[in-house]
């Protein structure tokens, strides 16, 4: 096991090199340059004074070199936008999309783990039928445009709830308030995940009724109930947590949408502001730090994986 | 499975052969009619612009469209060739390949798909090979998985015994066999391709005006949204059906590969 | 009651009954669009300005007339030459943190403006500025290096004084100053700042002015301009400015007014003259007959913009050419001034010289903003009428200044100037200077721009310009578009505004306030 969590180590530092280089190459070769430079009233001695004090006057080897050592060393440099160190920018942001992320998976799996099971236990029902319609409807409509919608109707015109943001500016902080502010986010990143769940665990829980060693559980005498809560809930966990592994890296980014529409200060927004305005150390970062998050996540659920099916913790 | 094309050919022919008959310029604009109801000189009215709404969805097709079918196209070979690869007998590349696709599979796609796009615009050729060089994980763990159980096959074995070189044996003997799978896989491909093009557009990042798109009608659509809904229902509802039309290809084709 | 009213009813006041959060009354909260820089000679990008016009006082402040009045200067003193402005200080003003505001904390703050390598983005507005000495705690004396007519509106624009105290090192690299803690001695300190949430600013009990009115003043980081209007319609905002396009989400709101104010602002398009193509001034001149602008106005801006004459614009009121007859929309006068500089229709109807040449040309503009794309295409069906053919290329601004603008390899672009309250355009029209990336040049026009800027007489001044818009009317400099009007949309509660843009008035926050319901 520690082998193991030893080479995954290994290999998601390989990942991060790659996905940094990477970075690196892109946007240098990108046309345009750092926001700040845009300004057509800079006159020339502000551009060089400028370049020099972000670096940039520097060969490109020298200036990836000189942030992989940094980056070693812990420092990720200083952004160009907002002049701040880009890890305490950066985890400044963090906690606010985890926190978005986390809530919407918890949400989408708590609608669409009930709604699957049942749905998929009754297979060519008009109810099964229903939910995969609805299904495949929700998948097809951009989230973006679900989230605009909602945000118009139920925080503009019935004022039911905040229009963005992460809670009531200037008064003291309280958990009710929070929760206003979260639900429509939250609403709007789950909705998709719950449907993709709920046709995975719909196929999966079908699968797992079919199985060959449900039979003698039955002969057994285990009532339908018990046979559904200990062997088709495990079993279709797996393929579950399959797709969830596969959520993870795509919410994180496509967090990024949701936190535009909703004003939230999550790590996404902060990406887009940062790509925008060619913060080229920022853009890197977040990149490092997103892709640490996603190599991660992934790592746990592939501990999760491997608790939830034995079979599995032989393979190297 | 021929049968579940229709719709999506009902839409390309809606995007590219309407245009032949109806011949109003998608992106005259007319300062004095702008964010107009039906009229018969616009048959579906007018965008903020005083843009004809019919002759934009027209071409926003053509662009949503082209930008959904070639990203998955991109997405379904880089994703056969890497999926194939990771399942080659040679250790070295089967690894190398492996790690190559654990590696995508961990990166947040979408993040680097807005940073590409950001950095390099939005063009229809930076749209496609961003969407498509983001989206083809899925699509090779698919191959890698279905070919790993097709190559245990008896006449696979017997095929290899009998001395075919292993990528002929790729060819003739698994890639037929994926054939339904990788139908499936490119449909969610393709889906997803039109969703991400819309929501990019929605940042400012998608294929850049004046040129229209789906996706970018419904961004402009936004200002007026209490005004004229409809500017934001059509290219709405265009997306949704699209998106359906790809999938009833896919569940088709999925059904398919059930019996087969 | 019956079932489904009694769930709605329980939904309502699970939802909005309880727990429903209102800051205090009396605070106002206005969107701006990032994290602020909050250090007045770092950052007069966009995010920033506003809050650090509020926290950063100058040494002298707008009127609502434009006229430069006493802020922390109680009084000045020109000398003959014009080349000495003595400053005495207002006396008895505390930063935030309590500590007194001295003639040392403006010397500091200049000595970081005049240092390029300090970061600040200000350094160009004050390079005439040669040295600047401490007379004593209270006064302070600026040599300038020749006579400068817009110091004092300059003085007045961005150049917020920061205190020498709370600084050891290069004022770049304060992070905590700059991003949470920042001291100045403005009418509202900041007491809470959450990294792109929003940061709280409270009344600073030591204010030197009148008695702030506001509670609080909370600035609300809101990116997206859809994002704003909906929090405005939800009364989550009191004060935001809005482009014409976003402008009919909240036209219907009863709680909401819409103020529009002249800005000195002038959009327009700019031939590269430094191409054979643009060089003769009939080409430009019929260019601009060729553009319907009135169109543009009421079509893109739908009415929220000035015509415009040349490129000072209408909200300079003492300077604006209010008597020069308006070259309007004649696409004949146009045609006939091109056939003098040897263009003329061909049978396609397509405008070519002599030599065969074709006239076309590339226009750049910058992506994601709708009026500038729909003004740009505007501008193309114009011409295509006359026969010149315009390719729009859109690319991100950034791009389109460094790669393009400032190398000067582009044709045409679209573009805007957006200057202090002053007639002083020296930099961006006279020959060869930093700013003029179009490459006028009319020895007439430097003459007379160099005499405006240096001229103390506001008579004279005055004259220099108006003289300076005849000389555009039959050479311009670049293709003016229209003077935009900023769009300011409060609540209607929400009082005191004075009619400056919100730049300048929010230079003036102790006096805002809310009318009692």
């Amino acid at each position: 096991m520690l082998r193991l969590l030893g080479a995954r180590l290994l290999q998601g530092a390989i990942v991060l090199w790659i996905v940094t280089t990477a970075t690196f190459v892109l946007i240098h070769a990108a046309p345009g340059g750092p926001a700040v430079l845009a300004d057509p009233k800079l006159s020339a001695v502000e551009r060089t004074a400028i370049e020099h004090q972000l670096g940039i006057d520097r060969p490109l080897p020298v200036q990836y070199l000189a942030w992989q050592s940094s980056m070693l060393r812990g420092d990720l440099g200083r952004s160009f936008l907002y002049q701040t160190p880009i890890l305490e920018t950066v985890l400044n942001r963090l906690p606010n999309t985890l926190l978005l992320v986390a809530l919407a998976l918890i949400a989408a799996l708590a609608l669409a783990l009930p709604v699957g099971l049942y749905v998929g236990a009754r297979p060519g029902t008009p109810i099964d039928r229903f939910v995969a319609t609805a299904n495949f409807t929700a998948l097809a409509i951009p989230p973006f445009w679900f989230g605009i919608i909602a945000l118009l109707i139920v925080a503009a015109q019935w004022h039911l709830l905040p229009a963005g943001g992460m809670m009531t500016p200037g008064v003291e902080i309280s958990v009710i308030d929070r929760i206003r502010h979260l639900i429509l986010p939250v609403a709007v990143l789950a909705f998709p995940i719950a449907a993709e769940l709920i046709r995975f665990t719909r196929s999966a829980v079908r699968e797992a009724w079919t199985a060959p060693h449900l039979a003698p559980a039955m002969a057994r005498g285990l009532g339908a109930r018990a046979v559904s809560r200990s062997h088709v809930l495990r079993n279709a966990l797996l393929p579950i947590l399959t797709v969830l592994g596969l959520q993870v890296p795509m919410l994180v980014g496509g967090a990024a949408v949701t936190e535009t529409v909703f004003a939230w200060p999550g790590m996404g927004r902060l990406g887009v502001e940062a790509a925008l305005g060619r913060d080229y150390p920022l853009v890197m970062g977040i990149t490092v730090i997103v892709a640490a998050t996603v190599v991660l996540t992934n790592l746990l659920l592939d501990l999760a994986y491997r608790w939830a099916d034995p079979r599995v913790r032989t393979e190297g | 499975m021929k049968r579940s094309f229709l719709p999506l050919a009902l839409l390309a022919l809606f995007a590219f052969g309407g245009p032949i008959w109806y011949r109003i310029d998608p992106t005259a604009i007319d300062l004095g009619r702008t964010v107009a109801e039906m009229s018969r000189a616009h048959p579906l009215g007018t965008d903020e612009s005083g843009r004809d709404v019919l002759a934009r969805l027209m071409t926003g097709g053509q662009v949503s469209l082209l930008v959904g079918i070639l990203a998955g196209v991109v997405a379904l070979l880089v994703g056969t060739i890497v999926g194939a690869l990771a399942t080659a007998r040679h250790p070295w590349l089967s690894a190398a390949t492996s790690r190559l696709l654990d590696a995508a599979m961990a990166v947040p796609s979408f993040f680097i798909l807005l940073v590409t796009v950001t950095l390099f615009g939005g063009s229809t050729t930076t749209l496609v090979l961003a969407i498509g060089s983001t989206a083809w994980m899925s699509i090779a763990r698919l191959v890698r998985a279905e070919s790993l159980s097709l190559r245990e096959r008896d006449y696979v074995t017997v095929a290899r015994a009998l001395g075919q070189p292993p990528v002929a044996v790729f060819r003739r003997h698994i890639l037929p066999h994926l054939v339904p799978t990788l139908v499936a896989a490119a449909s969610v491909g393709v889906a997803q391709a039109v969703l991400a093009e819309s929501a990019l557009s929605f940042l400012g990042l998608g294929i850049e005006p004046p040129t229209a798109s789906w996706g970018n009608m419904l961004t402009g659509a936004q200002q007026n949204l209490s005004q004229a809904p409809w500017l934001a229902i059509y290219p709405g509802l265009l997306i949704v059906l699209t998106v359906l039309a790809v999938n009833a290809i896919g569940e088709s084709a999925h059904l398919r590969s059930r019996v087969a | 009651m019956n079932h489904q009213a009694l769930w709605r009813l329980l939904v309502f006041t699970a939802l909005a009954g309880c727990g429903r959060q209102r800051p205090p009354e009396h605070s106002l909260r206005v969107a701006i669009i990032n994290d602020p820089i909050m250090n007045a000679p770092l950052s007069p990008d966009i995010g920033s300005v506003l809050i650090n016009k509020v926290i950063f006082p100058g040494l002298v402040r707008p009127s609502d007339s434009l006229t430069p009045s006493p802020d922390l200067a109680a009084s000045w003193t020109i000398s003959d030459d014009g080349r000495q402005y003595t400053f005495v200080l207002r006396s008895g003003v505390f930063w935030h943190d309590g500590r007194p505001f001295s003639s040392a904390d403006v010397k500091f703050t200049f000595d970081q403006i005049l240092d390029p390598t300090s970061g600040t983005l200000q350094w160009s507005d004050f390079s005439v500025v040669d040295s600047v000495v401490t007379i004593d705690s209270l006064a302070v004396r600026f040599w300038l290096k020749s006579p400068f007519a817009p110091f004092l509106t300059l003085l007045g624009h961005n150049a917020g004084i920061i205190p020498a105290h709370a600084f050891h090192g290069k004022i770049a690299e304060a992070v905590s100053f700059n991003r949470s803690k920042p001291i100045g001695t403005g009418p509202f300190q900041v007491v809470e700042s959450v990294p792109g949430s929003y940061v709280v600013l409270a009344t600073n009990p030591r204010y030197y002015g009148d008695k702030p009115k506001l509670d609080r003043i909370i600035f609300k980081i809101v990116p997206d301009v859809n994002a704003q209007v909906a929090q405005l319609q939800a009364g989550e905002l009191d004060l935001v400015t809005l482009e014409p396009a976003n402008l009919r989400g909240v036209e219907s709101e009863p709680e909401l007014r819409i103020d529009q104010i002249s800005v000195p602002q002038h959009y327009y398009i700019g031939f590269n003259q430094g191409l054979p193509l643009f060089k003769p001034k009939a080409v430009r001149r019929a260019l601009t007959l060729a553009v319907n602008r009135q169109a543009i106005i009421d079509g893109v801006l739908r009415g929220f913009g000035d015509f415009p004459q040349g490129t000072i614009p209408v909200a300079l009121r003492d300077y604006f050419a209010d008597s020069l007859p308006k070259i309007v929309y004649d696409t004949t006068a146009a045609l006939s001034l091109l056939g003098e500089a040897g263009w003329h229709r061909g049978a396609d109807g397509v405008l070519a010289n002599q030599v065969g040449q074709r006239f076309q040309f590339t226009l750049l503009v910058d992506k994601g903003n709708p009026s500038r794309e729909q003004t740009a295409v505007a501008v193309q069906q114009d011409l295509r009428k006359i026969g010149v053919a315009v390719t729009i290329n859109t690319m991100e601004f950034a791009s389109m200044v460094r790669d393009y603008v400032v190398p000067h390899r582009y044709e045409a672009y679209l573009v805007w100037w957006n200057t202090p309250l002053d007639p002083d355009q020296f930099s961006y029209y006279g020959s060869g200077q930093s700013n003029n990336d179009v490459l006028y040049s009319n020895p007439t026009a430097d003459s007379l721009l160099a005499a405006g800027r240096a001229t103390m007489d506001p008579a004279k001044r005055r004259q220099a310009y108006l003289e300076f818009q005849a000389v555009e009317a039959v050479d311009p400099p670049v293709l003016v578009l229209y003077y935009p009007r900023e769009i300011q949309v409060r609540r209607a509660v929400l009082r005191g505004l004075p009619p400056l843009g919100i730049r300048d008035a929010m230079r003036h926050s102790e006096r805002l306030y809310f009318e009692p319901r």
